[in-house]
């Protein structure tokens, strides 16, 4: 498969590419240039820049939307919201009808949700609430899911929280109770990509990656069922007592 | 028309002391609406709503561009600067029109009602304003059959097309705010909006509501809540704004109940 990766020289690219480089042609891009050599066809791409994105669009089968943008309000709503934009006109333009985006949890659950329940799915009504980065990343996944009301595109929505190295955990550490090893996130890509679109339950699917927690606050149940996944580092030393 | 540029609060009390004086004799309570700023001031009805909430409210438009007025005005980009928390100062409620310029291609009309939107909520909610009424679009639910009768509850549908989808990510971005409790917002779902005059000339259109009405129906949207606390305005409420003709696309029945909205223009 031939696939397009835009905002691949952030943090979470480098996994998504050792993931996928063996079975997948890719197309490396980012706004800024790669931090070493690649061995994979790069183009420097703004997210928001459409003629950017459909051009590198291209002749591709998939598009996986890994930028993202934090802090800057003009930036984030620009990557956030209108990078999504781009993104789905350039598969709607290009045909393609796999296409990733990703974004954080609070996405779909943020702080009106997430501090009352337990074992919380990614399958309810989003609730971004307005913290700059959940909310314009929300906006841009609303205008995914639109998208394939619209058109033939098939959508894989990929929340992520924390990332973790499972050979520095510090044991007692605690952290957040949504977290996920570098190789387990870059393995959920390649098994977005397998995966038959048909047995997708909807043209729309928002799927939370993270480990096995020991907390039973946030479930992978959906992420296991649907995509296989099935995490290989556990990460609960994080929550263990000092011995 | 003659120019009238922005003044600060005081200058603008003094100027539009008569209205003010109105305004307080009529909401009467501590927390009523006196000074109220609307959006999209180079937009028609933005002009309509400020001639008619000027009656009983002190109004101020604000715009994009500079645009000749007899209210006064405020050019601003709703940028995230202090000039939109400034914009906001002292201000009681907003109406968000929130229309795009003619010259605005999708991704500015989608920047308009995501980003500015979000600047302008996030300064209204530090300078504690009361309410927000945000003008949406009925076109949101235009692709159920019209076979059925769709009230607030049925989910939108929009489209990819403008004014649609933005309007639609603007509701999306004004569900936010008043879910976390940062604002009070009511969002009117208009059909399309016309002078009561045109209503009366050409081919029906079932969509058509009178800029009259919507008037009549964002001024309950102000006023219900702080003069009524009987009222059942939730902190985030939608309702549909039509005309009052038997064949309207969408019916009001619930902007009725809750606004006491009465549409004059029927067709």
């Amino acid at each position: 498969m031939k696939a397009l990766i835009l905002g691949a020289n952030g943090y979470l690219g480098p996994h998504v590419i050792k993931a996928l480089e063996a079975d997948h042609e890719l197309l490396i891009t980012d706004i800024k240039p790669p931090p070493s050599e690649t061995p994979h066809k790069f183009r420097q791409v703004d997210a928001t820049n459409l003629e950017q994105v459909m051009d590198a669009a291209e002749g591709m089968d998939t598009i996986i939307n890994l930028s993202v943008l934090r802090p800057h309000r003009v930036l984030a709503f620009g990557v956030n919201t209108l990078g999504c934009y781009n993104t789905m006109l350039a598969a709607v333009k290009h045909k393609i009808r796999r296409v990733i985006n990703t974004g954080p949890h609070f996405t779909v659950t943020g702080p009106p949700y997430e501090g009352f329940d337990f074992d919380i799915g990614p399958d309810i009504p989003p609730q971004s609430g307005i913290n700059l980065y959940a909310h314009s990343k929300s906006l841009g996944q609303e205008i995914c899911r639109v998208f394939t009301e619209h058109h033939d595109i098939w959508v894989q929505e990929y929340l992520f929280y924390n990332f973790r190295d499972p050979a520095k955990l510090t044991p007692g550490g605690g952290g957040v109770p949504f977290q996920i090893s570098w190789d387990d996130a870059g393995e959920i890509f390649r098994l977005g990509l397998k995966i038959d679109l048909d047995k997708l339950p909807s043209k729309c699917e928002v799927f939370y990656c993270l480990g096995d927690m020991p907390h039973g606050k946030f479930s992978n149940e959906k992420t296991k069922r649907i995509l296989g996944f099935r995490p290989k580092d556990d990460l609960s030393a994080q929550w263990t007592r000092p011995a | 028309m003659q120019r009238r540029t922005f003044l600060g609060s005081s200058a603008v009390a003094a100027v539009a002391g008569a209205s003010t004086a109105a305004a307080q004799s009529s909401s009467g309570a501590a927390g009523a609406i006196r000074r109220v700023l609307i959006t999209s001031a180079e937009h028609r009805l933005a002009q309509v709503l400020a001639d008619s909430l000027a009656e009983t409210h002190e109004v101020r438009l604000t715009g994009l561009n500079p645009v000749e007025s007899k209210h006064p005005f405020q050019q601003s980009d709703l940028g995230h600067e202090d000039p939109t928390d400034k914009l906001v100062e002292g201000i009681d409620a907003i109406v968000h029109v929130g229309e795009p310029l003619p010259n605005h291609d999708m991704h500015r009309q989608i920047d308009h009602l995501t980003r500015r939107t979000y600047n302008l909520l996030l300064a209204a909610a530090k300078a504690g304003v009361q309410k927000v009424v945000y003008l949406s679009t009925l076109e949101l639910l235009t692709p159920y059959d019209a076979k059925f009768v769709v009230d607030e509850q049925w989910r939108p549908r929009p489209s990819l097309a403008g004014p649609s989808l933005p309007k639609h990510l603007g509701e999306y971005t004004c569900r936010e705010f008043a879910r976390v409790g940062k604002l009070p917002i009511v969002t009117l779902r208009l059909g399309k909006v016309v002078p009561a005059g045109e209503m009366s000339r050409g081919a029906f259109d079932p969509l058509w509501v009178a800029e009259e009405d919507v008037a009549q129906a964002v001024r309950l949207a102000i006023t219900k809540g702080s003069e009524d606390t009987g009222s059942s305005l939730s902190r985030w409420t939608v309702l549909h704004i039509s005309s009052g003709y038997g064949k309207a696309r969408f019916d009001s029945s619930r902007a009725k109940r809750v606004l006491g909205y009465e549409p004059a223009h029927n067709g």
